[in-house]
């Protein structure tokens, strides 16, 4: 479970740039909640403030429970993130770049060698287990990080944009992946840009732009509220009304 | 923070960047391999100055010109071992390429001269900066100015006046360098590169462990992990710092292994870099092998990329390196207060251990307390940075 309240994020000397603006919701558990908007929008941003990397100028945000400013540490315990830093160590194999995370985590040998012979099934990566990942593929490489933000076996996934540079089998290997964390009562957020590959995917969708909340509903209330053919072009039809909006202001 | 510092996460960290230093066998022979070779190139350059020194010292040969000129002059220097050879006519060319170190000149006016009882002159011809000609010159100069002294004793004696009259100072030089200080000159050298080694030893490993590591885009998930930046930092500069402290070993092995095992020339420099010598190198330069990669460490984790951390650092060892310098061309005696300066303070001791003295313990205890307190505030202030929203 993750709840937003009044999020507020400023970037720039005097906080000129608003970077996320008044954000409020709810994701709630067992589910995938999609984040949508056009780059610049704020879903970054958001997800830092989430993982703990950046502070919120206010509002405030729990995630697992736990307040991601004062408690900092728990959040941590509680959260897997794929971030858009998803670098490994080229010269550790994949298993050692898993098990070093695990390690800091402080997990036992035992419980560690558990989980990576779970994740590598499940990700279906045991032939690239003991070879360095310098020279992996895009795809293998996801399926690293991928592992590695798991490693812990956390109740809340944040995901920014994993679906960027994978080809269509690497894209529909991590859905399938995703979905089972979803059916094992698991809180994902989930960031893209692209309409069809959260309407693929995800529950419920969020739509971020310029910082700002347009939309908040399930795939259905989507489809519901909107007169056009396809998602895509209602998605298109939402940023240009906010933006017609904007310029009246 | 809610959660304890750990020193099981510190140590985690540490041996992954070990891990990660040593399987990089080709950056790694680049930081171990040098301070074994260029050591004993060192000091090889080194005896091989000396012995070429001492041997023109002993058979030292004079270009002349006008031999015949003075007779009893050429009788003096060949009694004096010196081999007397024809001057060439491009000898000023061949001074300027060093293929002759001092040529002498006795003109034509020299008997006459001497007949009238006037002052008759020679002409020494050489080139003061080649270093190599300066034992040479020093000679010629010497040995004629002995000559010059006898030849005024004799006139005087014919005189009948005592020699003391016109020699009213007599001088008696008692030199208090021991043979081992004498060759400290040149040793500190040593003491120079091996501060250097260790300026730079973990260099490579600080900045990919850094800003190679923001490159690779992996710093970030290490910050999202329960480590706190604390022992993030620590851990990594535990890892450079093993890597510093290797080198500084191999360099020092290195010079011990050349001046067990080379010949020393046949008139050596009777210095020593035994094992106490290697000890009190290890012991002097310890806190500095520390110090060091939690500077270049805290210099790449300011930097967006590698390349920006390298321009850093260069800038650091130029003006650390500058210190020794100074230190070997200031004529003066050091101040006091030198003790208290990273690396100029080291640099101190080193000479202090090559001519053969145990350290001043005030000098030493300078040498723990400074670069011991600048490390803890160099680790602090990077994991500062490491927390900050700016290093994302």
């Amino acid at each position: 479970m993750i709840e937003l309240t009044h999020l507020c994020k400023r970037f720039g000397k005097r906080g000129e740039i608003s970077a996320v603006a008044d954000v409020s919701f709810c994701a709630p558990t067992g589910q995938i909640t999609g984040l949508l908007g056009p780059n610049g929008a704020g879903k970054t941003t958001l997800l830092r403030m989430l993982s703990t990397l950046l502070v919120p100028d206010e509002g405030s945000a729990r995630v697992a429970g736990f307040d991601v400013v004062t408690e900092r540490q728990q959040v941590r315990r509680h959260i897997g993130v794929l971030s858009d830093a998803r670098g490994l160590y080229p010269r550790l194999s994949a298993v050692e770049n898993i098990a070093y995370f695990g390690a800091l985590y402080g997990m036992s040998a035992r419980a560690l060698n558990e989980r990576i012979s779970l994740l590598l099934g499940m990700l279906d990566m045991r032939a690239l287990a003991h070879r360095k990942t310098e020279g992996f593929s895009q795809g293998e490489r996801m399926k690293v990080a991928i592992a590695r933000a798991l490693i812990h076996d956390p109740p809340v996934v944040l995901l920014d944009e994993p679906t960027n540079g994978l080809d269509v089998m690497s894209v529909r290997l991590l859905r399938g992946f995703l979905r089972l964390l979803r059916d094992q009562g698991k809180c994902l957020i989930f960031s893209s840009h692209v309409m069809s590959e959260v309407a693929a995917l995800c529950d419920t969708i969020v739509v971020l732009n310029r910082g700002r909340l347009l939309v908040q509903g399930t795939v259905d209330d989507f489809r519901s509220q909107t007169t056009r053919a396809s998602l895509e072009d209602a998605f298109f039809a939402l940023l240009e009304d906010d933006e017609q909006k904007r310029s009246v202001i | 923070m809610n959660v304890r510092f750990s020193w099981r996460r510190i140590f985690i960290i540490l041996r992954k960047e070990c891990l990660d230093a040593f399987r990089d066998r080709r950056t790694l022979l680049m930081i171990l391999l040098p301070p074994l070779i260029v050591g004993p190139l060192l000091l090889i350059l080194i005896f091989n100055l000396v012995a070429t020194q001492s041997e023109r010292a002993q058979t030292l040969s004079l270009a002349v010109q006008g031999n015949a000129n003075a007779p009893a002059l050429i009788a003096f220097l060949e009694r004096q071992q010196v081999t007397i050879k024809p001057l060439p006519d491009d000898y000023e060319a061949q001074i300027r390429r060093g293929h002759i170190d001092v040529a002498l000149i006795i003109p034509k006016t020299f008997p006459a001269d001497v007949a009238a009882g006037r002052a008759a002159s020679v002409q020494l011809v050489y080139d003061r900066s080649r270093d190599r000609a300066l034992v040479a010159i020093a000679q010629t100069e010497h040995l004629l100015a002995a000559y010059g002294q006898e030849w005024g004793k004799m006139r005087l004696l014919l005189r009948g006046i005592a020699p003391e009259v016109a020699a009213p100072l007599k001088i008696d030089a008692i030199n208090l360098a021991t043979p081992q200080q004498s060759g400290a000159l040149l040793l500190s050298l040593i003491a120079f590169y091996a501060l250097f080694a260790t300026l730079t030893g973990g260099m490579a490993v600080a900045l990919d462990a850094s800003a190679g590591e923001r490159e690779r885009q992996s710093l970030q998930p290490l910050s999202i992990t329960p480590a706190l930046p604390f022992e993030i930092v620590t851990g990594k500069w535990a890892a450079t710092a093993i890597v510093n402290v290797i080198a500084l070993l191999l360099t020092l092995t290195g010079f011990y292994l050349t001046l067990r095992f080379t010949p020393l020339p046949a008139i050596g420099m009777p210095f020593l870099f035994g094992l106490p010598e290697v000890a009190r190198f290890s012991v002097t330069l310890l806190p500095i092998a520390l110090l060091l990669p939690a500077l270049h460490f805290y210099v790449g984790i300011h930097s967006r990329s590698v390349r920006e951390a390298q321009a850093g650092t260069s800038v650091l060892l130029l003006l650390f390196s500058l210190l020794p310098i100074t230190q070997m061309l200031l004529q003066q005696r050091e101040p006091d207060w030198i003790a208290a300066v990273p690396v100029a303070g080291h640099y101190s001791l080193l000479v202090h251990a090559l001519r053969g003295e145990m350290l001043p313990d005030a000098g030493l205890a300078w040498a723990y307390a400074v670069p011991l307190a600048l490390l803890f505030l160099v680790l602090i202030a990077a994991a500062r940075r490491l927390n900050s929203e700016a290093s994302l």
